[in-house]
């Protein structure tokens, strides 16, 4: 890694709140120029929050910033992208219905007519510099996740930034996109661009970063440089103190081990050549056959966008199915409507935590009885809400599962990503299911609450349910499953047995290769 | 639930909003008043004397404040579930020319609370009644129901025009209108007033609306298709139930209002007579934040401008759409309000 001297940004001081809560007290941060670095800490430790001040998007309450050694007043986005400072946000900001190219002149084009030559000129020089290779004529629907994040890059490229804030890039890539993105990154930064990577995964910051800096509940907990360091040989040393001060108070424990095979083998859910088309029309799920036991994880792999949604709506009932047939204790529960799923203990944790999974302007309490509203003690006379009865729930329910709120007359909008997971995770829990689909139930989440989640989920499973887990994380998919199906293009290729298979051998899997 | 519990520097920044578009409007019809050549200090003199300073003025807008009431209590239930209904004058026609036509058929034959009752009932189903094909259109194929409400207004004026005209017509070759009802089959005055008690029919609607989307499971279901339609349908709402009964419930409305007038004041439904109390109960809920309570206030502010209004436009002059203006001005200014209080939060 090339790393100067000379630092882009120094952030000295920075201090913002949000009511009463702190999101960052006193940072000093900088930035060198060539330098990837990381910026770690689990969720609701203030990476974002300081890095939007950098981007503009927020003011600080106190400190300063000074971009390539002067003074910067951030009053916008657009103020800190004239300096050159851009950000891509974990939730993409592209239009699906337009093409690459019209994405990126969005928002740059100062003309009144499309200047595609010019466009196309630079950004092929672009893309030639730094290894980006993208189809500018497609759609941005078309593309998967990784393509989506490297368009991203490519327009702030376009827009002239040196400095490029990158805010949990990976969380939607599969592991072999992460590796070509992290190729990128390293184009990038050899010739003089300077990242800043936000991450809570440790291993991915230790592969790619010349510096760390961890932040922990709004403060900065250390700076770590691993320039002259050779982390191979340091590897476990370095992992522990990062882990030290990302989790100053908690204790950090292994997670527990799988519990003994199961010894009851009834059949609860099963799937006969089910197929159902997404959202366009399209054949995404076909013809996927298998069964769940009674207190089995199934896990499910594959890439992002494989037909793994659809499979999880038809069986909680959002989705129509085409042809096929889904049992529940033998019973045929074929595209019944998903209170009737629900009345048969069939819940579902969506991947969606914001959009579907919570009503961000609802306080938790009411986000806490989304299937239950009808039920005593919720209603009264069938018709009045019991707030009495649902504020309690809700506030049981962030006792039980330590999600960070004041109280449950919170508004869900206030919370981070992870304690909205936590609750989406205790919601469905406490209708006491028998089968429980969830879909990336830890994805984007800090290493604290992903443990707390999967013990959870083998927790239930050893009681008796019968959980379907969806993943791109090989890691969860094997330590949490029993068996793992591998699904590619819509099709379940193959099931291996959760313990004995290789990562490598799913990791093929994945990819359609068969043998 | 939330929004019970506010407490009073959030109830303070409530009330901001609806205050500063209102006084913004009137500062910037104001000027346009200057520019049209009228002197605004004493426009807005007589506007307020004649308004709320006599007795007159204040007795008519009482009596306007119920249209507005009863269709605001609809509206609040149709926008906070998410869905449009700006069809409103033509749900009101209905529900009118239903109660109109049907009044002098029933009134001697019916005690006269059970009259009302029935009345209010044929009102209410009628102005439903008008909207139940755009109710359909949206649940069922998605087609969007702004345009389709706003279309079955103009074959609402026509239909209930030919209605007078022809086989309700109660004395033909006169001015076309149906049998006008004596005076004690209409609604009666609240007692020491001059206002009929369709005000407290309004009061009543409003409030009971407000704590039915508050309080009920069934309210729930409409705030949270309106909030989030992907998360209802997640949690296993039946979201094409929502959408028809909320429009169902919102014309039923506007035509207990159309019910309201022709018992209140007018006594029969007259040809060309098309009030378009929706125009201000739109903007009204708007104001309000779909507050129930924030309705009451407001309600009276534009009954009050649009009698002041004509009172104005007979005394000074004044063009009597000049009211329009000013509750088209409240309306962008709210806009602006709400754009100045995100950026203030977001910073």
């Amino acid at each position: 890694m090339t790393a100067g001297n000379e630092s882009v940004v120094e952030m000295r001081g920075i201090t913002k709140r949000f009511g009463e809560v702190v999101a960052n007290d006193h940072i000093d941060f900088s930035l060198r120029r060539g330098d990837i670095h990381a910026l770690l800490g689990e969720n609701g430790a203030g990476k974002t929050t300081l890095m939007n001040i950098l981007s503009g998007l927020y003011h600080p309450d106190r400190g300063e910033i000074f971009i390539q050694g002067r003074k910067a007043k951030l009053a916008s986005p657009n103020d800190a992208l004239a300096l050159g400072v851009g950000m891509v946000y974990q939730h993409l900001t592209l239009v699906p219905t337009l093409s690459v190219l019209e994405n990126i002149l969005l928002g740059t084009n100062k003309k009144y007519y499309l200047m595609r030559k010019y466009a196309e000129q630079k950004l092929k020089e672009i893309s030639r510099i730094y290894g980006l290779e993208v189809d500018l004529e497609t759609k941005i629907w078309q593309l998967s996740a990784g393509e989506q994040e490297r368009v991203e890059i490519i327009k702030l490229f376009y827009r002239g930034s040196d400095v490029l804030i990158l805010d949990e890039p990976t969380s939607f890539l599969s592991p072999i996109e992460i590796k070509g993105f992290f190729k990128v990154l390293k184009n990038m930064v050899a010739s003089g661009k300077s990242v800043v990577f936000i991450t809570h995964k440790i291993e991915e910051a230790l592969d790619i970063s010349s510096r760390i800096t961890v932040l922990s509940e709004g403060e900065k907990s250390g700076e770590i440089d691993l320039d002259g360091i050779d982390i191979k040989k340091e590897e476990k040393q370095l992992k522990n103190r990062i882990v030290n001060m990302m989790f100053k108070k908690a204790a950090f424990g292994e997670g527990k081990k799988k519990g003994p095979e199961k010894d009851s083998l009834d059949a609860v859910l099963t799937l006969e050549g089910v197929t159902a088309t997404n959202d366009r029309g399209l054949e995404t799920l076909k013809e996927v056959s298998f069964t769940v036991h009674r207190g089995e994880v199934f896990g499910i792999a594959g890439v992002d966008g494989y037909g793994q949604k659809e499979l999880a709506e038809v069986i909680a009932g959002q989705r129509k199915v085409i042809s096929g047939r889904i049992t529940l204790n033998k019973e045929d529960i074929t595209n019944m409507p998903v209170s009737l799923m629900n009345e048969r203990g069939i819940y579902y944790i969506t991947e969606d935590r914001i959009t579907e999974g919570s009503v961000a302007n609802f306080s938790l309490a009411e986000n806490a009885i989304f299937r239950c509203y009808k039920k005593k003690p919720y209603v009264k006379s069938g018709i009045f809400l019991n707030n009495k009865a649902i504020r309690d729930n809700g506030n049981k329910l962030i006792r039980d599962y330590s999600i960070k709120a004041q109280d449950s007359n919170d508004l869900v909008k206030t919370l981070s990503g992870g304690n909205i997971q936590k609750l989406i995770l205790a919601r469905e829990l406490s209708y006491n299911p028998s089968v429980l689909v969830a879909n990336k139930p830890t994805h984007g989440l800090d290493v604290m609450t992903t443990r707390y989640i999967r013990d959870e989920i083998r927790a239930r499973s050893r009681r008796g349910v019968s959980v379907l887990l969806i993943s791109t994380d090989l890691d969860e998919l094997k330590e949490v499953s029993d068996r793992i199906g591998v699904m590619y293009k819509g099709e379940l290729i193959r099931v291996v047995p959760g313990k004995e298979a290789t990562k490598e051998e799913i990791g093929r899997l994945m990819l359609g290769i068969m043998n | 639930m939330n929004l019970i519990r506010i407490g009073s520097k959030q109830a303070a920044g409530v009330v901001i909003g609806p205050v500063f578009a209102i006084l913004a409007a009137l500062v910037a019809g104001g000027i346009i008043l200057l520019i049209i050549g009228f002197n605004p200090l004493k426009t807005y003199y007589e506007l307020f004397s004649l308004g709320a300073g006599t007795y007159l003025g204040i007795t008519e807008s009482l009596k306007r404040m119920a249209p507005l009431l009863i269709m605001s209590a609809g509206l609040i239930i149709v926008f906070k579930a998410g869905v449009w209904n700006i069809g409103g004058n033509g749900q009101f026609l209905i529900g009118a020319v239903l109660a109109a036509g049907i009044a002098p058929l029933i009134m001697d034959k019916l005690p006269i609370f059970f009259y009302f009752v029935v009345l209010g009932l044929l009102g209410f189903i009628g102005g439903a009644s008008w909207v139940c094909i755009p109710a359909i259109l949206k649940a069922k194929y998605e087609i969007n129901e702004i345009i389709v409400t706003m279309m079955m207004d103009f074959i609402a004026v026509n239909f209930t025009s030919y209605l007078v005209r022809y086989p309700l017509n109660a004395q033909p070759g006169l001015f076309p209108q149906t049998a006008v009802l004596p005076i004690e089959k209409r609604l009666p005055n609240i007692s020491l007033t001059e206002v009929h008690i369709g005000l407290i029919v309004g009061l009543v609607m409003v409030v009971l609306v407000h704590y039915f989307i508050k309080r009920t499971a069934l309210g729930y279901e409409f705030r949270f298709a309106g909030e989030n339609k992907k998360a209802a349908i997640y949690a296993g709402i039946n979201i094409k139930k929502v959408i028809v009964l909320a429009m169902l419930l919102s014309g039923g409305f506007a035509g207990l209002a159309g019910a309201n007038d022709v018992l209140g004041i007018k006594g029969s439904f007259q040809a060309e007579w098309n009030p378009q109390y929706a125009f201000s109960a739109i903007p009204l809920v708007f104001l309000a934040r779909f507050n129930g309570f924030a309705v009451i206030p407001l309600a009276y502010f534009f009954s009050f401008l649009s009698i002041g209004g004509e009172f104005m436009s007979r005394a000074a002059n004044v063009p009597v759409f000049f009211v329009q203006v000013a509750e088209a001005l409240m309306l962008i200014f709210f806009g602006v309000s709400e754009y100045l209080k995100k950026r203030s939060k977001l910073f």
